[in-house]
């Protein structure tokens, strides 16, 4: 670890059995992709940074609306009609001048997601919607790079993370789909998601616990209740396949 | 056969606010006929009007996907489906 202050700030966690100096360290050295500045790319954000990652970046093409407030929680009155990222690398530099924020104002697509994800090790899907999703699920498959999924409509919300080769991808997971119009959400369910998501991703960097791999979790807020499904590759995926074809 | 259907929070309404709801069927496919037989409000809710299963509806039988067989897979005495709900917001 650099300073004394780094210490200090991290000393809750550094605390933690298997996490200590070398798993802050290994924080520190991390490179994250947050796909999406809403709902659960804030709380994730939030968390990443506040933990003490090295550096991310975070990508999303909107400007704040009135709309967002109820869950957006980077964002406040002040903020409407500015571009989100440009708000959300301030405010996460507040939270934490030691974790590099990147903030890109792109839409995510086929031709640009090589570009957007290259030299990072894990991109978190704060997507929401399916089409950019496996945009994104594709090039995590084809670069091999973990992606941490969520999802949150009304008091639900839905994690798995996938590590490509080990794990079902998110086309095995959902083959055929139609896009959902705008999901009605209450602020806590993103929370609780994206949540789970930074946790996924700080065991995952730090090396310690069992991940939500060949799981998908439901969490279904009125109820209060978390319930898990296994989760299986699909044999006949045609995005993952060739991932197994030399295990087989 | 009794199986055990979960009814995601979605389809409540049309099973009288029931979460848990026993059907019979040797297989899935029977087993949601079964369930819309027995609450006919939830059959525009679960098939598109070709009587195909809306693709953002996942049936998990005991906790694992039913792919590839999907409606065809066979039920037994006990077994438990859980109808799944695709969301994607953020």
């Amino acid at each position: 670890m650099g300073t004394g202050d780094e210490l200090l700030r991290y000393e809750r966690q550094i605390m933690i059995d298997g996490f200590g100096i070398e798993g802050q360290e290994k924080l520190k050295m991390a490179k994250v992709v947050i796909a999406g500045a809403g709902g659960l790319g804030g709380i994730i954000s939030i968390y990443l940074v506040t933990a003490g990652i090295g550096k991310i970046r975070l990508i999303d093409y909107d400007h704040v609306e009135l709309s967002n407030l109820n869950r957006q929680i980077l964002y406040a009155d002040k903020d409407i009609g500015k571009i989100k990222v440009e708000i959300a690398r301030e405010k996460l530099k507040s939270l934490n001048k030691d974790s590099q924020v990147e903030a890109i104002k792109e839409t995510i697509t086929e031709d640009n997601v090589l570009k957007l994800v290259d030299g990072y090790d894990l991109i978190v899907d704060a997507m929401d919607n399916f089409s950019t999703r496996f945009i994104l699920n594709k090039v995590a498959v084809q670069k091999k790079i973990p992606l941490f999924h969520g999802a949150v409509r009304d008091f639900e919300g839905r994690a798995t993370t996938i590590v490509p080769g080990q794990t079902p991808c998110l086309n095995c997971l959902y083959p055929q789909i139609s896009e959902p119009g705008i999901s009605p959400v209450i602020g806590v369910a993103p929370a609780i998601i994206g949540s789970i998501q930074a946790t996924e991703v700080i065991k995952h960097i730090v090396g310690t616990g069992v991940l939500l791999t060949n799981r998908l979790l439901i969490y279904d807020g009125l109820d209060m209740e978390f319930m898990e499904i296994q989760i299986k590759r699909n044999p006949d995926c045609k995005v993952c396949y060739h991932l197994w074809e030399s295990k087989i | 056969m009794s199986i055990t259907v979960r009814i995601p929070l979605f389809l409540r309404k049309f099973t009288g606010g029931q979460k848990v709801v026993e059907v019979e069927g040797k297989t899935i496919g029977e087993c949601i006929e079964n369930l819309e037989f027995k609450f006919p409000e939830i059959k525009k809710n679960l098939r598109d009007k070709e009587g195909a299963l809306y693709n953002f509806w996942n049936i998990y039988l005991n906790s694992a996907s039913s792919y590839p067989e999907g409606l065809s897979k066979p039920v037994k005495d006990g077994d438990e489906l859980n109808i799944i709900a695709l969301i994607a917001g953020g």
